[in-house]
Order: structure tokens, then sequence, then C-alpha cells
């Protein structure tokens, strides 16, 4: 484990002493714990600005989405109302079949995320033992950088102090208040990827009810995990949390997913910014409203399933009953 | 199947019961990597199933398009740099799969 991290261990202390040394440069104090704080912020930065053109290429699929929308429609109508399992799947797939055949994909793949999870580790390793232990000096973080960083306190914590493993109450109290930011954080973007950029259909059936106890449950494993973790690793988590909220929060709003709440939204704020222009411009604003309205379809008419064909006057003595509604069972 | 691969299923399944709630859905393929792993477990046994796991997680990469991407049978060609049976889009859910 050792000698496998220890190419990203390197690469980590390097970055965060780089950042400290250009906040140092600003003109920080280089001993404060503020300005180590901080160039753990800064590495995050510099990771996630490193991913900004996987973010990019995510942006632009999203974008292809548009053009997809009605092929995406009439496979969603194809299976609208069924949700047995073996529906969902088929569903699933010739959804994914359509996004492979345009060549575009909303999701953003598996792999960038199982790469952080080791730049993440070796973070940890570093804070943990390089910075905090004594593992030694490695890279440009030196004895005397080990030093410096271990005597200094961010409101009085000592960023290699854990909420079980620390001296006195401000390690506590800044570790505590970071879990909460870090529980606050990752709840937030469940909350407005859920409820905001998923279309309708997404939202129901057993499936959503237990993400939804999952989106407020799991959070707080955090509760259980953070105070195990320094408050160097708990800076460096919440930040990467709010970046993400940050992120998901422009993607939602400029790109939401067809069906979705916030593509209405969206589509509202457009066509607001539409009227206001054509008022600047004297015309009548209600005019550009009512061209935007046939844009919304009439929900009952969205079925892709053929109707029964049905004889006016069916024979028979008695009304037949309803076939068995397979929807029903369900819920 | 044997213990490695009941051990390695188990921690998938808590990948998805735990861990994959939390990021939302982002996996380009169907099905997903995680099941994609445990059917490969299932019917490759624990080794040849985690290398064509790997392999897996490996294509689904930013410059993937995605898509439907089954495991191989046993006998079937397994490492392809294409997609495995993209055009069974009829042939409907893998049948192992309960």
């Amino acid at each position: 484990m050792d000698t496998l991290l220890y190419p990203l261990e390197w690469v980590v202390a390097n970055i965060v002493v780089i950042w400290h040394q250009i906040w140092a440069f600003i003109g920080l104090d280089p001993t404060s714990g503020i300005t180590w704080a901080l160039a753990i912020v800064g590495l995050v930065v510099t990771i996630r600005a490193a991913l900004i053109p996987l973010f990019v290429k995510q942006i632009k699929a999203s974008r292809a989405m548009q053009l997809i929308a009605p092929d995406l429609k009439k496979v969603q109508d194809k299976y609208k109302g069924k949700k047995d399992q073996a529906s969902r799947e088929a569903m699933s797939r010739e959804t994914m079949e359509l996004y492979s055949k345009h060549k575009t994909n909303p999701f953003a793949s598996c792999l960038p995320m199982l790469i952080q999870a080791p730049i993440f580790f070796a973070l940890f390793r570093v804070l943990n033992y390089n910075l905090g232990g004594d593992a030694g000096p490695i890279g440009l973080l030196s004895q005397d950088l080990i030093d410096q960083a271990a005597n200094a306190t961010f409101f009085g914590a000592h960023l290699n102090e854990t909420f079980f493993n620390s001296e006195g109450m401000s390690a506590k109290i800044v570790s505590a208040v970071l879990i909460v930011a870090m529980v606050t954080t990752t709840f937030l973007t469940q909350h407005q990827l859920t409820r905001k950029n998923l279309p309708a259909s997404a939202l129901e059936g057993p499936m959503a009810q237990q993400q939804k106890i999952l989106m407020y449950a799991l959070p707080f494993i955090f509760v259980i995990t953070g105070p195990n973790f320094p408050v160097g690793v708990l800076i460096y988590w919440t930040t990467t949390n709010i970046w993400t909220f940050g992120q998901q929060f422009y993607v939602i709003r400029n790109n939401p997913t067809p069906g979705s709440e916030a593509e209405r939204q969206h589509q509202e704020r457009l066509a607001a910014k539409a009227a206001r222009k054509a008022a600047r411009r004297g015309e009548d604003p209600s005019a550009v409203v009512i061209e935007q309205a046939p844009a919304i379809e009439d929900e009952s008419k969205r079925s892709g399933q053929r109707q029964q064909p049905k004889r006016k006057n069916r024979g028979g003595s008695k009304p037949q009953a309803l076939p068995a509604d397979d929807t029903k069972d369900e819920s | 199947m044997s213990v490695a691969g009941r051990a390695l299923t188990g921690a998938i399944r808590g990948y998805q019961l735990g861990i994959s709630p939390l990021t939302g859905p982002r996996c380009k393929y169907h099905p997903t990597c995680s099941h994609f792993a445990i059917e490969a477990i299932q019917v490759h046994g624990a080794f040849v199933g985690t290398g064509l796991a790997a392999w897996r997680v490996l294509r689904c990469n930013p410059w993937s398009n995605g898509g439907v991407d089954d495991v191989p049978e046993k006998g079937e060609r397994l490492f392809r740099l294409t997609r495995n049976n993209a055009a069974m889009l009829n042939q409907s859910t893998s049948a192992r799969l309960t």
C-alpha cells in the first residue's frame, strides 16, 4: 500500500505545499492554521479544476440530449405506467441503446469517481501520517514545514486532530461544525438532484420511495465516520462537497433533464426573458407566451401504447369487468 | 459460488445500497457497472468475473458512448473493445438476473 500510493501522496503533498507558499506570498501568515486550511482548499480547487474538461464534456452531452428528447419521449411513453421490473429493465435497455446510437450520454461514467477515491486516500495519509504523524517529509513537504503545520491552529484546532483524538474543546467544536457542514452539503446536493432534475416518471414507484429514505438517512454516515477524520480531511471533504453542489446547481439551472421540474423552471425563465425583450422592443409581450404554449403537451394524450379498438355496441349480456390493472398492485 | 465470489458480491451489494444512492446515477451502460460485476462473478467466477468488471469500469469513462453491454456467455470471447450483445435489444433482460 505504501509504495502503491506513494506517487499520489507525493503529488498531493506538493500541491498543498505550493498552495501554502502562494498564500504566504500573498501575505498570509505561513505559520497560521488558516493558511494551511486554505492550502487544503487550494488542493480541492486544483483537483476539481483539472476535472473541469470532463465536466464540460458532460454538459455538452446533456445539450445533445435536447436533440434526442423526442426519441426518448417515445421510449418513455411506450413504458408509461409499467412499473414491473422486466419493463423497467427493458426501458432502461432501450434508453441506453438510444444514447449510444446518438453517441451521447448524460451520465458522468464510473471511472472518474473510482479514480478520485485513491486521491482522497492519499490525502488522508498525507494529513494523518506525514503532516500529523511521524512518517517524515515527502516531496516539497520538509520537516520544517511539518513542524510548522503541526503547531498551526485553525480556530484553536490542529489540522491533524480528530474529534475523538484531540485535547481541549476547540478541535471538537471545529470538527463538529465541519461534520454538520458535510452532512448538510451532501444532503443538499442529493436533494437538489432528485427534487429538481429528475423527470416525474423517476419520482414514483417503490424505488423512488427507497431512494428518498436513503437521501435523508445516508448523509448521517458522516456523523459516524467523521469523528475519526482529522480536521484537515474534514476541510477537504467539506470544500469538495460545496464545489460539487455549486457545479450541480449550474448544470441543473442551464442544462436541466428533459421532463423535470428544473426544465419547467428553465423554460419559464426563458419565456420571461423573451417577454422582457419583446416588451423592450415595444411589442406585446403576451404574443411570445402564446407561441410557447403548444410545447406543453396534453399529458393525457401522451401514451405510446396502442389503444385497443372497441366495437361500439359490444355484444354480451353483462358489462364485462375491466382487465386487471397491473399498475395498481405495485403500490 | 465460492467464498471469494460471495465476499465480492456482498461488497458490491453494499456499494449499491450504501454509496451509490449518494452519488446518483452515473453509469453509462446497462446493466450498470455494479450489476455487471455481480453477474460476471456469478457466471465466470470470482477471478475472471473481477477481470471482466475491471475492464467494464475502464470502458465506463468520459470518452465512451455507453449503451447496452451484457456479460458475455461462457465460452464467448470475454474481452472486447466494443460492447457485447449490442444489437440484441429485443431479447429483453438477462435471464440470469432475478
